[in-house]
């Protein structure tokens, strides 16, 4: 990978506030033209680290680069990004019209120009009768195009996004994710979006962050986080349900310091294979989600609905490939486990019950 | 409101309506003294002759012409500081951190509780001090850092939107620059209600007037109109009357034509 192909360098940063620290060294490059989601449960750091992007505050301690260039003391204006807050961040005493100029209006760019570009953008996104309304004639997911608009018609690279759909309605924010992701390539934007919605980051992103706790669990694209999760924090925060974690020993006689995970759709009923107690069944539609218990160890299968619901006990198996090692302390996942060194401990149980 | 009976509603009415008429009664009174000739000042009489007389007399009779004009200086000079100095300071307080912010916002907090009037003599001596007795500065100087302006704005500025800033920012604003677009926009109802506030009070304001000024060129309305009403033993009540009516119409009319936005603008600026 070439250096120009990062648009934003975060280099071992670090935010302390005075009881904790939001965010604690972190580093990972953000690459051009790239959809990126900083995706993390609430609290983690994610808009800790974003607005350390915008230059809105400042780390305690790091560096941050954007197109090469240490950021440190450049104001958010000079850092060729643009923003999309979740509240929007609408101006109320401005017209929609010189919401989406502000920008432009502030950095005395010609009248000509302006008229220009807010035809072009106005077009593009659908907000050409609304221009002389006020914010407040207008509904969420007019006022949310409005803030879009603002950040596109500045012509910068970056577009920081944080949370932008989570005021909107689920049929809206399913609409805006298409237009989002659309948006984005057609323009050929760095984005960096901030979320705490897996489905968002699922489906839009081109590569994802998952952080935890101020720290980063995991960097790739959607699919390697779903099947390839490096940490038991991600596996067990992507997917709904999230992947099952196992302790080895309610699988297999063998090693005590292991963990195995396995997605609720790589689980099947079988004749043999571990046993487990029947806890409860969710229908929903497609599929059902059957919840079980091995050994104190709660578990989800997802099984097609047209499938026989399993009796109170039950027994389960899986695909050899289907499994996860991860180590049980430090929660890291176990690269090139051979799971064949395990042997099923099917026989234990089925004796203990007996 | 909760649970209003019928004599809750008649015993709030009453109180209202004889408050009124009570506030009202000397403005009536005035009015009526300064429209008719001086006999009937103490006479009521439908059918009394209707005069300007009054007026002229008392145009004439003192320098109202320049009185006005050392008025409207002063009211115009301290509102314009007061806006410039405390939205400066309101937003310090609200926005910025600094050290000793809360020691500082302390200091300005007594200022409210202090008497004005307590400090006459030691403002006194601080304007001879300045070589500044006798001058419209000196009426208005102590008033520019206005603690009640600067506590109001602040709190107006508290309840902007921190994303709003922060929006300001990344789209280019310098701090002075969010400042003006953002936050003295937002905080405008705010800055009409203390206007309003102010340009009353300064309009009305009598004593230190009376102590630090000495001339014709310096005295505002308020001191012009007391000297005329008392020295001057030739004057009827009937022209006191007119000269007090024409130094308080200015502000009555702008009240009256401006009432609705000033009420809209105090309940805006949470002051009710
Ligand atoms: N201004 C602040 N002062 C003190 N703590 C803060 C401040 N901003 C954020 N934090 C703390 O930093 C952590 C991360 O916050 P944030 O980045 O907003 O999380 P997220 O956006 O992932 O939900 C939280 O524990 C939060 O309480
Ligand atoms: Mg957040």
């Amino acid at each position: 990978m070439q250096i120009s192909d990062i648009a934003i360098q975060i280099d071992r940063v670090t935010r302390a506030f005075d009881r904790n620290r939001a965010l604690d060294e972190v580093s990972v490059p953000i690459r051009a033209g790239e959809f990126t989601v900083l995706l993390g449960p609430s609290g983690c750091g994610k808009s800790t680290l974003l607005r350390l992007i915008a230059g809105l505050d400042t780390q305690t301690d790091g560096t941050i680069l954007i197109e090469g260039q240490d950021m440190r003391g450049t104001p958010p204006g000079a850092r060729g990004l643009s923003m999309v807050f979740q509240s929007y961040a609408l101006f109320p005493h401005l017209s929609v019209r010189q919401n989406i100029l502000f920008g432009l209006a502030v950095r005395k760019t010609s009248r000509a120009v302006q008229a220009e570009r807010l035809k072009r953008v106005a077009e593009m996104m659908g907000l050409g009768p609304l221009l002389d309304r006020k914010p407040s004639q207008l509904s969420g997911g007019q006022q949310q195009r409005v803030a879009l608009a603002r950040a596109v018609i500045s012509d910068r690279p970056i577009c920081l996004m944080d949370e932008p759909l989570s005021n909107l309605d689920a049929k809206l924010r399913a609409d805006m994710r298409v237009e989002l992701r659309s948006i984005q390539k057609q323009l050929g934007l760095t984005v960096v979006y901030v979320t705490h919605d897996q489905v968002e980051a699922m489906t839009m992103a081109d590569r994802i962050i998952v952080m935890n706790g101020g720290r980063i669990e995991q960097v790739g694209i959607p699919e390697a986080i779903y099947a390839r999760p490096e940490t038991t924090f991600t596996a067990s925060f992507i997917g709904t349900p999230p992947m099952n974690l196992f302790p080895a020993s309610a699988l297999f006689s063998g090693p005590a310091n292991l963990t195995v995970g396995i997605r609720p759709e790589d689980l099947h009923l079988t004749d043999a294979g571990p046993r487990a107690d029947l806890v409860g069944v969710e229908y929903l539609g497609a599929d059902r989600l059957v919840a079980g218990q091995i050994n104190g160890t709660p578990f989800v299968l997802r099984q097609p609905a047209q499938s026989p619901t399993p009796r109170d006990r039950f027994h389960i198996g899986w695909s050899q490939t289907a499994m996860n090692a991860f180590d049980a302390t430090t929660g890291k996942r176990l690269h090139d486990f051979d799971f064949s060194s395990l042997s099923p401990n099917q026989k234990d149980f089925d004796h203990e019950t007996a | 409101m909760i649970g209003e009976t019928l004599f809750d509603r008649i015993l709030i009415r009453a109180a209202g309506t004889i408050l009124a008429l009570l506030w009202i009664a000397p403005l009536a009174y005035a009015v009526w003294a300064a429209f008719h000739p001086a006999a009937y000042e103490a006479r009521f009489d439908l059918l009394a002759p209707l005069t300007l007389e009054n007026f002229y007399s008392a145009w004439s009779q003192a320098p109202f012409s320049r009185y006005f004009l050392n008025t409207a200086l002063l009211v115009g000079m301290i509102l314009a500081a007061q806006l410039v100095l405390c939205t400066l300071a309101a937003f310090a307080f609200a926005r910025l951190d600094f050290p000793g912010k809360s020691f500082l916002f302390g200091l300005i907090l007594v200022q409210l509780l202090v008497m004005p009037d307590i400090l006459l003599v030691e403002n006194y001596k601080t304007m001879r001090a300045l070589g500044l007795v006798d001058t419209i500065i000196a009426i208005g100087l102590p008033y520019f850092a206005s603690g009640f302006a600067i506590f109001l704005l602040r709190q107006t500025f508290m309840t902007v939107p921190k994303e709003l800033d922060d929006a300001a920012r990344v789209e280019g604003c310098s701090l002075i620059g969010v400042l003006w677009r953002v936050y003295v926009p937002l905080g405008k109802p705010a800055m009409l209600a203390f206007g309003l506030v102010s340009v009353s009070h300064h309009w009305n304001n009598f004593l230190w007037p009376l102590i630090i000024t000495n001339s014709v060129e310096t005295r505002p309305l308020t001191v012009g109109l007391s000297i005329f009403a008392t020295t001057d033993s030739g004057t009827t009540w009937s022209v006191i009357n007119a000269a007090t009516l024409m130094t308080s119409a200015p502000l009555l009319l702008g009240f009256l034509l401006f009432q609705r936005q000033f009420v809209q603008s105090f309940m805006r600026a949470g002051i009710k």
